[in-house]
């Protein structure tokens, strides 16, 4: 009974990702290549998305702060970021991005700072989001709902 | 599962395509069986990217190698690793995947090359194309631009 309820937690939570639209149809394709030999592929995928992004905004919040801004140094940071965001469903990361590398390419310096942390904004909210669910899953071994 | 249609009300019309195109997505990425043992390229220098690219193509049984730089890609190539299909991406560490097309295909490799990228403009579209790439995609990579193309490559 126990697990039972367990596992509508943790099917009301993804379920809420899509509601909420922080996730988007990406995330099922990621949850299709996942199987019996690989049962915590999307988590491993998210930690990687996770630590390549964070050295990502990082670099990018950095090079805020100095002088001399090399716009286009950041677009390519910016369109890296766009990239895996998209393709692992991270739907309002990815739309935080596209504001911001449209801000950026109108030259609009306070513009993008405040994009950048609104992106940031969007980017820790998923991590808080999907933290818990994969601790959840994993540690309940929920066979993915396809 | 699925995005779950609104509760109580009668779905809408746009609430029904959404959810008969993932089914379609979700029909694509298991209904393929690939007769001959095909290979590809991944070339992304993103590694979340690279990865996903690569597990889609292997679930498909396509067998894959990746780099992250387009020399390193120039460089298998020219070192006469033949590939089925080539992914790749146009913004690139060391050496762009614009030039690294171009050069690849001033080999004379006449593989399927996708351009697989997040430019999403059209003047990107049209250089990607004109050095060489057969298909542009804006990422993410899906089965829906992809299984043709792998049925297609398997003489399907």
């Amino acid at each position: 009974m126990e697990s039972k309820h367990v596992h509508q937690q943790i099917a009301a939570m993804r379920q809420s990702f899509f509601d909420e639209e922080v996730l988007d149809e990406f995330f099922s394709q990621l949850e299709q290549l996942e199987d019996q030999n690989n049962p915590n592929f999307v988590e491993e995928v998210f930690t990687m998305y996770f630590r390549d992004s964070t050295t990502l905004l990082e670099t990018v919040e950095q090079a805020m702060k100095t002088i001399s801004i090399t716009f286009a140094k950041m677009d390519k940071i910016l369109h890296q970021l766009k990239g895996s965001s998209a393709s692992v469903g991270a739907k309002k990361v990815l739309n935080e991005i596209n504001k911001t590398r449209q801000v950026l390419e109108k030259g609009n310096l306070e513009g993008t700072k405040a994009g950048i942390w609104e992106m940031r904004k969007e980017y820790e909210s998923l991590k808080a989001k999907l933290e818990p669910y994969f601790q959840l899953k994993q540690a309940n071994s929920v066979p993915q709902e396809k | 599962m699925a995005p779950t249609l609104p509760s109580g009300d009668q779905a809408s019309d746009q609430d029904n395509w959404d959810n008969g195109r993932l089914a379609r997505k979700r029909q694509l990425l298991t209904e393929i069986v690939l007769r001959n043992r095909l290979t590809a390229l991944v070339v992304d220098g993103d590694t979340t990217c690279r990865v996903l690219e690569q597990l889609l193509l292997r679930s498909y049984g396509v067998q894959t190698q990746g780099v992250d730089n387009g020399r390193d890609a120039v460089a298998l190539i020219a070192s006469g690793v033949k590939f089925n299909l080539i992914i790749i991406d146009m913004i690139l560490p060391v050496l762009n995947g614009l030039e690294a097309t171009r050069q690849i295909r001033d080999m004379g490799v006449h593989c399927k090359m996708l351009g697989v990228t997040a430019c999403s403009g059209e003047s990107e579209r049209q250089a990607f194309l004109a050095a060489g790439v057969d298909v542009f995609i804006e990422k993410p990579l899906d089965p829906e631009h992809l299984v043709p193309i792998l049925r297609e490559l398997d003489g399907q």
